[in-house]
């Protein structure tokens, strides 16, 4: 394993709440431009893992980010490395678009000082390039939730990390704009070089979007490799403890349909 | 990357919060208040008697002769005592701002940790231990309002093992509820006192001099820089704790220094002044309700703000009965009774103001 | 505002009259049972009292003066006069029942009637007389002759209401006589509080041709006691300044005069600061005699 290379390398991760493990020896290693896609039943310890990547859950063992151990960095330059889009955002309604993906500046700001003309057109290009423009001056809460989507991800891009923390980043939307906003990390992954890891609930869009997959049980990686190779009947019907298959459309993509268990009392 | 397809680009990124308009109509609003508070009075002196003594003092030297007690009222009684209702009112209103940003919660206020109970058991062992008293008990004030919010900061920790706005909320109201009682306890048992101890506690700016002026200064400036310091960072917080963490800002560091500097131009505000209620609250929530809600825009307005409210309220407590005082506690609490109503009913309508 | 205050004040007053202890003539010699009036009624004593507990400062100078103090089996921490009252650490603005039943008393008198102590009292068949603060000479006199009856001393309470008309008239008489329209600031604490010539020392203090500053503002607002502005206080310039808080708060002719903006009131250019005693200055016992003289000894100093 060459370290260097590596965007995001665990060694022996462990974290326990109150004494109870919810991650235990979580070792892998993650290439620059890749997705990782975490996939799990609920409870398996995804967004454990992704906390402890953005170090917002105490940990023992040893994550590096582009080489650096994430324990060394203070907050700043850690938010300069990862990025960290959370589940359920917390939306100041009142705060302007604009204003909110300012925030993602932070990091490169003194602890004093506000935004520079600079952050600001940063700010306003991401804003464009997300589709967002029209609506910079629009308070927070008055976005729909498929734009409060693309907000927070510029939010987090505008921190102008390599590596890009997503926590079931389409949970909150509808079936169309959940393919949109994972087309569009997508795309910013590929401009921009991003490493993404990303806990995905929805296995049909883990198999079409991830490049690798690690699929978590009980605090532990229980598989990881790429999509074809994890995602198949037999290994997801262990690990979800119900039955599903996986069919192949006609482009050739992974889906995952769950199948009604036949058999059981009625 | 090369400019997006949608509509918007060239012109840039929209200008940044509308800081200065609110700025310069609050100030526009306190350089009223002040001369108002200055020309009005319970010695009823002529508006010229006033700006002849303040041109007097300010090198400007105007015909007309004015009695030594009218240059007295107007330079020695009047002046400072505007002057330190304004400070008083700058760094209660700024200390609430800032402790509602960083505790996220609308009825934060400096009280909350405990500095008005520490600050009120510092003046009353001051006032009961009688010798030299009103020369102690500014001191005493203060440094009850330091050691109550220290200790509440100190519990806060111990109790959770980190400090969480919660535990240090719930550390505050005991602390205050232990130092309340001992104060009322040694109230109780210098019944001879209980006259100052109970108008320290309403609050009054009754015996303001030049000196509590020089005396306060100080704290507030430094307080005043430091809050206003924070003006973004408070911004930050209004995602959360852990998203502010994770755009590279520590919230523990941020509230500590928050804390720190808004208890210690509170407690030198309040002693000399006492317990002046409620300014901490309604001034920011009006600001609030009428500007901006950005943190840029609060902290600066309820500074100037609070300045001009607690001059109007002074006003008010010199005027309403006068030659006899109304304690300046009760005017704030009667305006701010209803305005909170006001502000709770408004709150309900447009929810998370914050 | 001002008139809602001025209207309970005066209802105040009234009732504080019409509750003033009367003493049916006939009781000259002690009789048990007797029934006097104070200002929770009307108190039946059943039987000498030889274990009377005194919570009023006042009240217990009062006892004292008028031969009841072999009587008196205890008093409150600030009964400190005369010399060798039987003192306790009782506080009689915060009692406990139990804490006063220890001592056993068969009457007990208070200044502060806290809710319900009195009810309490009563069930262990206590009696208690409530003489609060006197609002003027003339309820003074009576409380004294109220407690005259309760303790079997009416005949001392009459000499020694006798001995305090005829000390005041006799003061009154020697005093200097001062300008038309001299004018006092009598301060209660350095918070400007003071008081107007309604109240009890206003009273004492207009025998002698003085007037407060503080009427200006209606003689009853706060009760007679309103806390003045400093502005107020120097325009109103008055001709002497009487401290009544020197042994609380340590203020001093030197220490007024150095207040910022005090220098220009002719009190200060005139030296007609003075101390008065202030552990006297708040009661309406015995010495206020003495607190007279030692006002109108000041005025001689002043005009004489």
């Amino acid at each position: 394993m060459r370290q260097a290379d590596s965007a995001l390398e665990l060694h022996g991760l462990v974290v326990s709440y109150d004494g109870v493990a919810a991650l235990s020896g979580i070792d892998y290693a993650l290439a620059p431009g890749a997705w990782l896609g975490l996939i799990g039943a609920n409870g398996a310890g995804k967004s454990t893992l992704l906390r402890a990547l953005a170090r917002l859950v105490a940990y023992q063992g040893t994550v590096r980010v582009t080489g650096a151990e994430v324990a060394h960095l203070s907050r700043r330059r850690l938010a300069q490395l990862v990025a960290f889009v959370p589940q359920a955002p917390e939306l100041p309604r009142e705060m302007r678009a604009i204003d909110y993906v300012a925030l993602g500046r932070t990091p490169y700001l003194g602890y004093f000082a506000v935004e520079r003309p600079a952050d600001r057109h940063a700010g306003h290009e991401l804003l464009a390039r997300l589709g967002l423009a029209a609506l910079a001056e629009r308070p927070v809460g008055a976005l729909s939730g498929g734009e409060v989507q693309r907000l927070v991800l510029a939010r987090a891009l505008a921190q102008e990390a390599p590596v890009l923390l997503l926590d079931e980043p389409t949970s909150a939307l509808d079936l169309g704009r959940r393919v949109e906003a994972l087309e569009l990390v997508d795309q910013l992954r590929a401009e921009r070089g991003l490493t993404v890891v990303a806990a995905m609930h929805d296995l049909t869009l883990a198999g079409q979007f991830a490049t690798e997959v690690a699929l978590l049980d009980h605090g532990r990686l229980a598989r990881t490799g790429t999509p074809d190779a994890v995602l198949t009947d037999a290994e997801l019907g262990h690990y979800f403890g119900a039955s599903v298959r996986v069919l192949r459309d006609d482009d050739g993509d992974l889906v995952v349909v769950p199948r009604r268990q036949r058999g059981g009392p009625s | 990357m090369g400019p997006g397809p949608r509509q918007g680009d060239g012109a840039g990124p929209p200008p940044p919060v509308a800081v200065a308009r609110p700025v310069l109509v609050a100030l526009a609003v306190l350089v009223v208040v002040t001369v108002v508070a200055t020309a009005i009075g319970p010695a009823d002196l002529s508006l010229g008697t006033v700006v002849r003594v303040v041109a007097d003092h300010v090198g400007l030297h105007l015909p007309g002769r004015v009695s030594a007690i009218d240059q007295a009222i107007v330079w020695q009684i009047r002046l400072p005592r505007v002057i330190l209702g304004g400070l008083v009112g700058a760094m209660l209103a700024l200390g609430g701002a800032s402790y509602q940003g960083v505790f996220r919660n609308p009825l934060a206020d400096p009280y909350l940790l405990g500095v008005a109970a520490g600050a009120g058991l510092g003046a009353t062992i001051a006032i009961v231990s009688a010798s030299r008293a009103t020369y102690l008990l500014p001191i005493a004030a203060f440094a009850g309002g330091v050691v109550a919010v220290s200790l509440t900061y100190l519990v806060g920790v111990r109790a959770s093992g980190y400090a969480t706005s919660a535990s240090i909320i719930l550390a505050g109201v005991a602390v205050a509820a232990v130092f309340t009682a001992l104060q009322t306890n040694i109230q109780q048992q210098h019944a001879a006192d209980l006259q100052p101890v109970y108008s320290w506690i309403l609050g009054s700016l009754s015996v303001a001099t030049w000196s509590d002026v020089r005396l306060i200064v100080p704290y507030v400036a430094v307080s005043t820089v430091v809050l206003l310091g924070h003006r973004r960072l408070l911004d930050v917080l209004r995602v959360g704790e852990e998203e502010a963490t994770s755009l590279g800002v520590d919230p523990r560091r941020v509230r500590l220094t928050v804390v720190a500097a808004a208890t210690l131009g509170t407690a030198a505000a309040v002693s000399v002044s006492g317990l002046v209620g409620f300014v901490g609250i309604i001034v920011p929530h009006a600001v609030r309700l009428t500007t901006n809600a950005s943190y840029r825009v609060v902290l600066p307005v309820s500074l100037i703000s609070g300045a001009s409210f607690l001059i109007l309220a002074d006003l008010g407590a010199r005027m309403l009965d006068a030659p006899a005082e109304i304690p300046l506690g009760v005017v704030t609490a009667f305006i701010g009774g209803p305005f909170f109503i006001f502000v709770l009913r408004s709150r309900r309508s447009r929810q998370g103001t914050l | 505002m001002r008139t809602l205050r001025v209207a309970l004040a005066t209802a105040v007053a009234t009732v504080g009259l019409a509750l003033a202890p009367s003493v049916g003539g006939a009781a000259t010699h002690a009789a048990w049972p007797v029934t006097v009036r104070a200002a929770n009624g009307a108190v039946t004593i059943t039987q000498r009292p030889t274990r009377i507990m005194s919570l009023s400062a006042t009240a217990t100078e009062m006892l004292y003066a008028i031969g009841a103090g072999s009587q008196v089996t205890a008093v409150d921490k600030y009964s400190n006069y005369p010399p060798g009252t039987p003192r306790t650490s009782l506080n009689g603005y915060a009692l406990s029942v139990e804490a006063v039943a220890r001592y056993r008393p068969d009457l007990i008198i208070v200044a502060y009637d806290p809710p319900s102590l009195a009810a309490q009292l009563a069930t262990l068949h206590i009696p208690v007389i409530y003489d609060p603060a006197a609002p003027s000479l003339a309820v003074a006199y009576h409380q004294y002759l109220g407690l005259g009856a309760a303790t079997g001393h009416l005949a001392g309470a009459r000499a020694e209401v006798a001995r305090l008309r005829a000390r005041v008239a006799a003061i009154v008489r020697g005093a200097p006589h001062v300008p038309v329209g001299t004018t006092y600031y009598y301060e209660l604490d350095p918070t400007y509080y003071s008081v107007t010539s309604a109240t009890f020392m206003g009273q004492l203090l207009s025998l002698l041709g003085l007037r407060s500053i503080a009427d200006a503002g209606g003689t009853h607002v706060n009760g007679g006691y309103p806390q003045l502005t400093a502005e107020f206080i120097l325009q109103a310039n008055p001709s002497i300044i009487l401290l009544a808080d020197h042994g609380c708060c340590q203020a001093t002719p030197s220490s007024v005069a150095a207040r910022p903006g005090w220098s220009a009131l002719s009190a200060v250019a005139a030296r007609r600061i003075y101390i008065l005693p202030d552990s006297i200055a708040s009661r309406w016992g015995p010495r206020i005699t003495i607190l007279l003289q030692a006002v109108a000894t000041d005025l001689r100093r002043a005009f004489g």
